[in-house]
C-alpha cells in the first residue's frame, strides 16, 4: 500500500522544539503531544490498512472531511500505538453520523464531551481498561484513543475552546479524553455485550459514542435486588427532568451481580425505570424541571396536570446499561447525554 | 537547514471550508423593506428579535416583520424552509437567545 502523505510539514531542530511549536500553533489540548513524523503516521495508517486519502467521516453541518491521514496525525500526537487506530477510525465514523449531531454537541454551551465505549474482543487485545478505576488514568489505550478523537475534533474540525467554535460554559474533564471498555467479564449471564445489543455481529468488536455530560456517581451498599438498585438510580435520574430520551447507566460489577442472580434481562432495567421512576406533574414543576435552559419543544409539565404521573424516561429504551468498573465497591453512576438524547443520539459502529 | 537532530513533523489541521462567498447583496436602506425575524427555537430569541425589530421600526420605515422558527438551535435550517422564508422577506435578522 502506498502511504503518500500530502500534509504540510515543518522542519524543526528537535522533538522538544516540535512539542513547543505545536503548543504555540494551538494544535494541542494543553498537554504535550508526540511529534507526528511521516514514519509514525505511515505506520499508523498501515496498521489499520487505510490509505491516507481514505475518508473516515464527513461532519454533516460544515461538510468538513476527516481523512485517514489527518486522523492518523492526530492519533500519533495523542500517543496512540498504531494498532489503536482501528478504534479511532471507527469512532470517527460514529461521531460523524448525522444523528450524533457532532457540530451541535461540540459548539454548544452545554459542554458535552465524547465518551467512547469499546466492546468485543478488541478491548482485551488492546488492553483497554474496563475494570478498576475505569474512568481514571494510567491506561495508555484509554487515554490516547479518547485523546485522539478530541484532537481530531479540535484540529481537523476547528472546534477549539481557545480560538474556535467550542463555546461550552463549563465543559468537563472528559473533554480531554474519555474512552473505556465494557467489563464483559462482569456482564450478567444473559446479557449480550453492548455492541451486539446495538446491532453489531457477535464476535466482532464495536465502539459506541455518547455525547456525555459530567456523570453522577453514587453508592448503594445496602440494596441487593435489581429493584432496590434501580430505585437508587432513579433518584439520580430525577434531576435530569421528565422525558429523558437517552442516558447511560454505568453499572458496577457488584451491582451487576445482583441482576445476574435475579436472572434479569438487560431490557428489564429500562422497563422497570420507565414504569416506576415517575413523579407527579406538580412535583416536576416544584423541582423547576425541565430547566429554563431547555428549549420549547422539550416536554414541560403543565400546572393543570396536577397529580398526573410523568416518567423520568421517554420510553423503556431510554436507558443504556453499561457494566464497567472494578470488582470492589458498590459505586455506580449515571451519565446524561447532551439535550437528554433529544437532539443527539448514541451511535454504535463496528470496528473494522 | 536540516541538522543531524532535526525532525520533520506534519500539520494536523485541515483547511476550514467555511464559505464566505455568495453573500446576499446588502440594501442601501431598510426603508420599506420586509424584515424577517428568524428564531433559532431558544426561548429568549423571540423577545430579543422583537426588541431589535422595535428599534428598527422606530429608526427606519421598515414594513412588516415576518416571524419564523427554524425549529432546532443545533442544526442548520432546511434548504426548503430557507427558500420559502426568503420569498417572504428582503432582509433577515437572526438571534440566538439562550
Amino acid at each position: 500500500m502506498t502511504t503518500r502523505l500530502t500534509s504540510d510539514s515543518l522542519e524543526l531542530p528537535g522533538a522538544l522544539e516540535a512539542i513547543e511549536t505545536y503548543f504555540e500553533n494551538g494544535w494541542s489540548d494543553g498537554l504535550p503531544v508526540v511529534p507526528p513524523t511521516a514514519e509514525a503516521v505511515s505506520a499508523t495508517l498501515e496498521a489499520a490498512n487505510l490509505a491516507p486519502d481514505a475518508i473516515l467521516g464527513i461532519e454533516p453541518v460544515k461538510g468538513a472531511v476527516i481523512t485517514a491521514e489527518k486522523a492518523a496525525i492526530n492519533a500519533v500526537m495523542a500517543g496512540c500505538k498504531p494498532e489503536y487506530f482501528r478504534v479511532v477510525a471507527a469512532a470517527v465514523d460514529a461521531i460523524t453520523q448525522p444523528e450524533f449531531n457532532l457540530h451541535g454537541i461540540t459548539v454548544s454551551t452545554m459542554g458535552a464531551a465524547i465518551m467512547l465505549v469499546v466492546s468485543g474482543p478488541i478491548a482485551e487485545e488492546l488492553e483497554i481498561n474496563s475494570g478498576v478505576s475505569v474512568f481514571g488514568p494510567g491506561h495508555r489505550a484509554n487515554a490516547t484513543i479518547g485523546r485522539a478523537v478530541r484532537l481530531i475534533v479540535m484540529n481537523v474540525l476547528g472546534t477549539r475552546s481557545n480560538d474556535g467554535l467550542d463555546k461550552a460554559t463549563l465543559g468537563h474533564p472528559g473533554k480531554y479524553s474519555w474512552c473505556i471498555a465494557e467489563n464483559e467479564q462482569a456482564l450478567p449471564n444473559n446479557w449480550s455485550p453492548m455492541h451486539v445489543t446495538r446491532g453489531v455481529d457477535e464476535g466482532e468488536s464495536g465502539v459506541t459514542v455518547f455525547s456525555g455530560l459530567s456523570g453522577t456517581q453514587f453508592g448503594e451498599h445496602e440494596a441487593n435486588t435489581p429493584e432496590g438498585i434501580l430505585d437508587s438510580f432513579a433518584e439520580r435520574l430525577y434531576p435530569l427532568g421528565p422525558g429523558v430520551k437517552e442516558v447511560a447507566l454505568i453499572i458496577c460489577p457488584e451491582h451487576a451481580a445482583y441482576f445476574d442472580e435475579a436472572g434479569w434481562k438487560k431490557e428489564q432495567l429500562g422497563q422497570y425505570l420507565y414504569e416506576n421512576a415517575r413523579k407527579q406533574a406538580s412535583e416536576w414543576i416544584a423541582m423547576k424541571l425541565p430547566s429554563g435552559a431547555q428549549q420549547e419543544n422539550n416536554m414541560k409539565p403543565d400546572a393543570s396536570e396536577g397529580n398526573r404521573l410523568i416518567s423520568v424516561l421517554d420510553s423503556p429504551e431510554s436507558v443504556i446499561p453499561i457494566v464497567a468498573g472494578g470488582p470492589g465497591g458498590a459505586w455506580s453512576a449515571i451519565i446524561p447525554t447532551w439535550s437528554n438524547g433529544d437532539r443527539s443520539k448514541v451511535v454504535t459502529r463496528p470496528i473494522g | 537547514m536540516a541538522s543531524e537532530n532535526s525532525i520533520r513533523v506534519l500539520d494536523p489541521t485541515a483547511p476550514q471550508s467555511i464559505a464566505t462567498d455568495g453573500m446576499a447583496e446588502r440594501p442601501e436602506s431598510l426603508a420599506g423593506k420586509r424584515v424577517g425575524l428568524l428564531r433559532n427555537s431558544k426561548l429568549n430569541s423571540e423577545p430579543l428579535l422583537d426588541a431589535i425589530f422595535d428599534v428598527l421600526a422606530e429608526r427606519f420605515e421598515v414594513s412588516i416583520a415576518y416571524k419564523a422558527d427554524k425549529g432546532d438551535a443545533s442544526r442548520p435550517a432546511e434548504p426548503d424552509f430557507l427558500s420559502d422564508f426568503s420569498n417572504e422577506v428582503d432582509v433577515v435578522l437572526l438571534a440566538n437567545g439562550d
